[in-house]
């Protein structure tokens, strides 16, 4: 601030009629609205930034970094565990989102017709969105337990064989997808079911003077507009399943000395956050976890502009 | 007094520029260490005895005000990055076992306890264990808590109905080699059909590693993880596969738990602490566990260190509590309020410790687990052990879990290992 009370004089002062220059105008705006961003170059933009600069080092936390060029990039490129864990974040997100996505939409559709508590319902749907995610993770741990679990003693009672759902590749998979379905199936229903209040009721009035089936109308009006809302759903879920974390750590932790980051066998739990956890806590390697970190922005960041270019076609 | 809506804004102003401007003058001002009579020490919830902690800072209390926290979560991120932020610093700080090898190398963050005195309570700690909390170049960085001596805890009913050895000392007597342990659960399957002698094959090869004193890192910073010593413990491994005498269990699970309260998984091989978490995990099992030595030789499995930091104003004054908390009488205390197995000798023949333990029928454990604490040979501790060791774990749990080809683990492993060894500046 001292700085630029300094500057003016000099050169040209200015006339009183002039205006003044723009900072000095608003500079109580600026100031009100600051603190944002204070905390953000803080919290945020240092931390990132910082990352880039670990990124290109070597370094274990405690002791001197040492220069490390792009060595860290280029160790990612070959590492088989990191496209593993793009590989698994996927898988896992696929499965999670798409039977989420099919569940809201019916949830939605009842709810909306649903006539006696609709309130209730809407409460008891959100519900495990805001439940802690390593409290459900424990709990889905039983229930998908190899012996004792329900979903096991569901597939025995209809003659299924069991299936040691944590202990095998797809079923760390299916379990984890189950637990994220869950968990947002309710949150994006309630999403859904604002884009279906927000579709006028003339138009389905409409289709049925055109005798059209309910079935036709679901296809016809219901979905095309409710594709706003849809986008809007695929969006979120794919930023919340790139980062999925807590949910293979909790269900996948072990009570012995394994490392909890590791993902189960053959660490096909072992998502991308996962993994770079264990890079840089289990490993004390700050440089490469800063590299797999800037790894994992550049996965997030081929998403957004699929997802974006889902966007931009709708607009044309 | 009526506040206007421009009133109001000024005040918010004032009040935020107040907070920026106070939170810079404290950064200015962020002590590195403790203040004033304070004495902080940082350590993790069952990490220290409560009553040891709460009996220090009444016996210091005229020279220090001893300010004991304890840290939850990860509790290694936050102190190294206390560290490295330089704020805020505790003046002792403890140290987990498994975190040892991420704190020597960088010794030159706490004071060397030898420049304190520390070598005349040497021969009171098992020497082993002294040994661990020395960097490379000799700095004395931390001072013994516990230790975790590994013995084999087996269902005494359950064994005797499968004919074997089931008095605690004819079981440490008989079973003294992985062979004959394996032979006992083949014989354990075939008696008693449905039950396993161990819950997976990872529980067989750690301890054979642990066993020995060559891990997968030497001093040298050369990889050895693929010499006799790892590879005798992987066929060790991959033979419990084979004979069938493991389990598809997941260790931890509710599945775990329900078949060892079934006596369909009667033995374990586990440190001293796995005494506590087997009474919670089966608290039904009461009276039917009994502890025996492990076959071959005890190994050790976590155990910790007290440690002062170079923020520390008063190191002498540190010192002198870290030595009267962790003498004999403080850690038998320890070992009856958090199960922290002594790491001084004369404490096992203590009172505290002597006592029948009414969950193992009334057996006295320290006696196995105080010669076994006393017969541990440990292995160099490097930094790269973590990243190295963990493709080998992963691999053989791939055999014992997803039935993999054991020489296409094995291989797997090692191409790995080569790969990260070059990564971490390991020669190979």
């Amino acid at each position: 601030m001292a700085v630029l009370e300094q500057t003016p004089p000099a050169v040209a002062q200015p006339s009183p009629t002039q205006p003044k220059k723009g900072w000095r105008k608003y500079w109580h705006l600026y100031a009100a609205i600051s603190p944002f961003y204070l905390i953000f170059l803080g919290f945020g933009l240092f931390p990132v930034g910082f990352s880039l600069y670990l990124s290109l080092h070597r370094w274990d936390g405690l002791g001197s970094m040492e220069w490390a060029g792009l060595s860290q990039y280029q160790y990612l490129l070959s590492d088989s565990d990191f496209w593993n864990s793009i590989g698994n974040t996927i898988i896992i997100w696929a499965l999670a989102t798409f039977p989420m996505i099919f569940l809201a939409m019916v949830t939605a559709v009842m709810l909306n017709s649903a006539v006696r508590f609709k309130g209730l319902y809407r409460v008891a749907y959100f519900l495990p969105n805001v439940t802690s995610v390593v409290a459900i993770a424990i709990v889905f741990g039983s229930i998908f337990s190899t012996n004792s679990g329900l979903v096991n003693a569901v597939f025995n009672a209809v003659g299924l064989d069991q299936v040691a759902w944590l202990n095998t590749p797809w079923g760390i998979k299916v379990t984890i997808a189950a637990l994220m379905t869950w968990q947002w199936t309710g949150y994006n229903a309630i999403i859904f079911l604002a884009g279906l209040q927000t579709i006028p009721s003339d138009l389905y009035e409409a289709a049925r003077m055109d005798g059209a089936g309910p079935v036709q109308t679901f296809f016809r009006i219901t979905l095309p507009l409710l594709r706003p809302t849809l986008l809007f759903v695929l969006v979120v879920s794919t930023v919340t399943g790139l980062q999925s974390f807590s949910e293979p750590q909790v269900l996948l932790q072990t009570s012995s000395n394994d490392s909890t980051f590791a993902g189960g066998p053959g660490h096909s739990g072992q998502t991308m956050v996962l993994y770079f956890f264990q890079q840089t806590f289990d490993n004390n390697d700050f440089g490469y976890g800063a590299a797999v970190a800037w790894g994992i922005f550049l996965v997030v960041v081929l998403f957004s502009i699929i997802n974006w270019r889902l966007v931009q076609r709708r607009g044309e | 007094m009526r506040l206007s809506r421009r009133g109001l804004l000024r005040a918010g102003l004032a009040g935020t520029a107040a907070t920026a401007l106070g939170g810079l003058a404290s950064g200015c001002a962020v002590p590195t260490g403790s203040t004033g009579r304070n004495m902080v020490l940082w350590y993790w919830s069952g990490g220290l005895s409560d009553t040891v902690v709460k009996n220090a800072k009444a016996r210091y209390d005229s020279s220090v005000d001893l300010d004991a926290i304890q840290i939850g979560g990860q509790y290694r991120s936050k102190l190294i990055t206390t560290i490295t932020g330089r704020a805020h610093i505790p003046d002792i700080a403890g140290l987990k076992g498994e975190d040892m090898a991420a704190y020597l190398p960088n010794a030159d963050q706490f004071i060397d306890l030898r420049t304190l005195g520390a070598e005349k309570y040497k021969d009171q700690y098992l020497s082993w264990k002294w040994d661990q909390g020395i960097a490379d170049d000799g700095t004395m960085v931390g001072f013994p808590i516990d230790c975790g001596p590994v013995a084999h805890y087996y269902q005494y009913e359950i064994f005797r109905r499968a004919g074997l050895p089931y008095e605690p000392a004819d079981v440490s007597k008989e079973l003294n080699t992985w062979e004959r342990f394996f032979d006992a659960g083949e014989q354990l399957r075939k008696r008693i059909p449905g039950t396993m002698l161990l819950t997976d094959v990872n529980s067989v090869f750690e301890n054979v590693v642990q066993q020995g004193s060559k891990r997968y890192v030497d001093k040298d910073r050369h990889f050895i993880g693929d010499q006799e010593h790892v590879r005798r413990a992987w066929a060790l491994a991959v033979e419990a596969k084979r004979r069938g005498i493991v389990s598809d269990l997941v260790s931890g699970t509710p599945d775990q738990l329900s078949a060892k309260q079934d006596g369909k998984l009667p033995s374990e091989l586990g440190a001293s602490w796995a005494a506590f978490d087997i009474k919670n995990g089966v608290p039904k099992a009461k009276g039917r566990y009994r502890v025996a030595d492990m076959p071959v030789r005890p190994a050790n499995n976590g155990g910790s260190f007290l440690s002062i930091t170079k923020a520390c104003r008063e190191p002498e004054q540190a010192f002198e509590i870290i030595t009267w908390m962790l003498n004999a009488a403080n850690q038998a205390q320890g070992y009856v309020d958090a199960g922290l197995f002594p790491s001084t000798p004369a404490s096992y023949g203590l009172k505290q410790m002597q006592e029948p333990d009414e969950f193992f029928g009334g057996q006295v454990t320290t006696d196995v687990f105080g010669p076994a604490a006393q017969k541990i040979a440990v292995a160099y501790n490097s930094p790269f052990d973590v990243a190295l060791g963990q493709p080998i774990k992963d691999e053989i749990k791939n055999v014992g879990v997803l039935g993999k080809d054991p020489k296409k683990a094995w291989s797997d492993a090692m191409s790995k290992c080569r790969r990260i060894a070059k990564h971490l500046g390991v020669s190979y």
